[in-house]
């Protein structure tokens, strides 16, 4: 008998799909965009092989497009009011599908209503298509078609993991510490509720760089309303990051849900951050330079994102107008391709299971029938 | 490979030894490796983009073979690996819903969204989703030859079993619901014929059509859910707010069942108020006292004093479960409680002491089987979440629940 292992949650995450299919580091995934882009430019030039010197988008072009309509996605789950775990959800699935996929074989316009419905199916918000398309205004069959497209381009992974409730825990945490109703934190030595509460007041004050919307009192003078106020304030400016930041960098590819979360928090307060890694972290721990690094590479990240970033409506637009001149002529009628693959017609996978298997049979029955007369005659005679 | 190198390493470790096996820090990234291969394959290949490449791969993998099952949700054919016969799968092969014009349905969403994700000894193992060219969601399941626990239990004339079997498959199917718990998903339809029995003699926990993960704590949950003789008293009370718990009381039901090898809170027709009726006679009336904050639910019906019938006490379960022994009673009772803050979770219970009183849990090669084959797994599988099986002469009790969008929250 195996001796039973006791799992902890770096284990269970590594079990997730996230983990084993969507995770890299930042060299893994820049090649594999890489791949994706020669792909897509080298079927442009089998389509269009008169142009010599064929004019299209580059990879960093393509990534701009691309972050575009994640924007657009954050800005159309917002209309819908529907909650943040579907809109980083829908991000997160719109990016995963440009790592197999190039804008040139799928422009993203006709490819983001669709992964945005698709993530309100599976965080269940239960609107039906109907209405969705008429609020979107948009026919039901153009948001229906690349269903499928979107689902084999995901790997049939649909779980995307969030770093919102982990953030929310981390707040309620913190509000129990300033609240001095902590005394004990796992794994770590402290002097009590009442001394953490203590070092909470003394913490030196954000710096003034930092976007919590917290500044201490003028008159100096520190009290428990003012620490709880403070955690307040950073959980509100960490859930910022994690609305945006979070979802139009590679962050979620790179990095897991907590240290995205302590990488946003530790932007929005750096000192409240730290002290709160201190009563996690024990300071003689092996593992803590590694952790603290690892989340100040992640803030780095986070931090380098600027909505100037995004492109303007007419720097989409000529980039779409260029996208229009190498696009794949074959993914162009994504409706028509549905219609016929739902009536059938485009597949015959059953005829084509039935060659397979028959294939199969033979190649036994060739085997089978080897054995059964022996080996050849050159043999043994 | 749906499923890299690096998952095919967790799948196997998973089912051999029970737990998971990763070096900790593991740098291996699957999907680079894949595409690795993959980008290799294309030089003489048509260009062809890299999903549908990993897609036609995984489809070529398997050889369909005969049809195990026919529903109106979906067709289970058996299969095996195209470079080994002797390997055998299940293949689901979801079917395109006429009246649901929203394209793929919540039911496979979330199937396929949770079992990509568990993977564990005691819970079915998705080992990789394929589409076909006109559409189809085909999803590559364990082969289970062992028919389920349903059939085990109603089999009363043919199979016998004592406490030490019930205890090893309660201890299975309490450790696949942990499982699913310490992942955050609510199972939210176990019952006997959703506990699947593998060649082995272990069961899996099948049927992830009504799961969902977690909710926020404000977020409002629907009550709707999970087949009516093995729901708890919270969700016809209609909470809107529940946890693990109400997977609990189910658990609870299903060990009564073995137990007694007859449904333990039936009633005939399962209305709301009929089961409540049951709940109330089996376990006890559900009162502010014994629960706190039940009045407030926005389903609860309240009784007149004189109409109350007080929580059944030790003496009454050890009067019908006596089978299972004082320890095995207390623990069901636990999962009885009608409070779901009460009840307890599934670490608690596997944490009971009766697992490790005597008799010990049934070696898995000990365990009793009928072998309803594999043409009982493929009826357990084409069914859509919350159906209940169809009798043999086909009377309309087939459809336990609808998934009510309606009245769906979230």
């Amino acid at each position: 008998m195996t001796q039973p292992q006791t799992l902890n949650e770096d284990d269970l995450y590594r079990t997730s799909s996230q983990y084993r299919l969507w995770s890299f580091s930042p060299e893994s995934l820049a090649a594999l965009r890489q791949k994706t882009h020669d792909l897509a430019i080298a079927r442009a030039q089998q389509y269009a092989p008169d142009k010599t010197t064929l004019d299209c988008l580059t990879l960093e072009e393509c990534l701009r497009l691309v972050q575009r309509y994640l924007d657009q996605i954050r800005t159309t789950n917002d209309h819908f009011k529907w909650p943040v775990t579907v809109k980083a959800t829908a991000v997160q699935y719109l990016a995963r599908f440009y790592l197999s996929n190039s804008p040139i074989t799928y422009p993203p316009k006709e490819i983001y209503k669709t992964v945005l419905f698709l993530a309100g199916k599976t965080e269940g918000t239960h609107m039906k298509l109907s209405e969705y398309g008429r609020r979107i205004s948009t026919p039901v069959e153009e948001i229906m078609a690349p269903e499928y497209k979107i689902m084999q381009a995901l790997r049939f992974t649909l779980d995307v993991r969030q770093p919102y409730r982990g953030l929310k825990g981390v707040l309620m945490e913190l509000l129990n510490l300033a609240g001095g109703k902590v005394g004990e934190v796992e794994g770590v030595v402290t002097d009590g509720a009442e001394a953490l509460q203590e070092e909470m007041m003394s913490l030196e004050a954000p710096p003034n760089e930092a976007p919590t919307k917290w500044r201490m009192p003028a008159h100096g003078n520190v009290e428990t309303k003012h620490i709880t106020d403070r955690v307040n304030a950073a959980y509100a400016s960490a859930r910022t990051i994690l609305d945006g930041p979070a979802l139009l960098t590679d962050a979620y590819f790179l990095y897991t849900p907590s240290q995205l979360l302590l990488a946003a928090l530790q932007i929005a307060d750096p000192p409240l951050t730290s002290f709160y890694l201190r009563t996690k972290l024990p300071l003689h721990s092996d593992l803590r330079p590694k952790i603290l690094a690892t989340i100040s590479a992640c803030a780095e990240l986070l931090g380098s994102y600027s909505p100037t970033q995004i492109l303007s409506k007419d720097a989409r637009a000529a980039l779409e107008i260029k996208l229009e001149g190498c696009r794949d002529p074959s993914t162009r009628d994504l409706v028509g391709a549905h219609a016929v693959a739902k009536r059938g017609g485009g597949d015959d996978s059953e005829a084509e299971e039935k060659a397979r298997r028959k294939k199969v049979a033979r190649e036994k029955l060739a085997r089978d029938g080897e054995d059964l007369f022996g080996p050849s005659l050159g043999g043994k005679g | 490979m749906a499923l890299s190198p690096a998952a095919t390493m967790v799948t196997d470790s998973v089912t051999k030894a029970g737990t998971v096996k990763l070096s900790a820090f593991s740098t291996q990234k699957p999907l680079e490796k894949t595409s690795a291969a993959t980008i290799k394959s294309l030089e003489s290949a048509p260009l062809v983009n890299l999903a549908d490449q990993l897609n036609d791969a995984e489809r070529r993998k398997y050889v369909k073979g005969k049809k195990l099952g026919s529903g109106q949700y979906a067709d289970v054919f058996s299969a095996h690996l195209s470079t080994n016969p002797s390997t055998l799968y299940a293949i689901k092969k979801i079917k395109v819903i006429e009246d649901f014009k929203d394209g793929i349905t919540y039911d496979s969403l979330r199937e396929i969204r949770f079992l990509q994700e568990l993977r564990h000894p005691n819970i079915i193992l998705l080992h990789t989703v394929y589409s076909t060219k006109n559409q189809n969601l085909n999803l590559v399941l364990e082969y289970l030859p062992g028919g389920d626990l349903l059939q085990l239990i109603q089999d009363t004339g043919g199979t016998h079993y004592g406490m030490a079997d019930i205890k090893a498959w309660m201890a299975m199917l309490c450790r696949g619901v942990y499982w699913c718990h310490s992942n955050f998903v609510l199972h939210r339809d176990i019952k006997p014929n959703n506990l699947l029995i593998a060649a082995s003699g272990e069961i899996k926990l099948a049927d992830f059509g009504l799961a969902r993960s977690f909710a926020d704590p404000a977020q409002p949950m629907t009550y709707n859910t999970i087949t009516k003789w093995y729901r708890p008293p919270e969700l016809y009370y209609q909470a809107a707010h529940y946890g693990g718990a109400v997977d609990v009381w189910s658990v609870g039901c299903v060990f009564a069942e073995l137990v007694g090898r007859r449904v333990f809170l039936g009633a005939i027709p399962d209305t709301d108020v009929n089961m409540v009726g049951a709940i109330c006679n089996a376990v006890g009336t559900p009162t502010e006292d014994n629960w706190p904050g039940v009045s407030k639910l926005r389903g609860y019906i309240p009784v007149d004093a004189a109409d109350v019938k007080p929580v059944r006490g030790k003496e009454h379960w050890m009067q019908q479960f006596r089978a299972v022994g004082e320890l095995g009673v207390d623990l069901m009772m636990r999962m009885f409680a009608l409070d779901p803050n009460a009840r307890c979770g599934m670490e608690q219970a596997l944490r009971h002491p009766w697992w490790t009183a005597e008799p010990r849990p049934s070696r898995n090669e000990d365990l009793p089987r009928r072998g309803g084959g594999v043409r009982q797994m493929g009826e357990d599988l084409k069914r859509r979440g919350g159906e209940l099986p169809v009798e043999e002469e086909g009377r309309a009790d087939k459809v336990a629940r609808k998934l009510d969008f309606g009245a769906m929250k979230v």
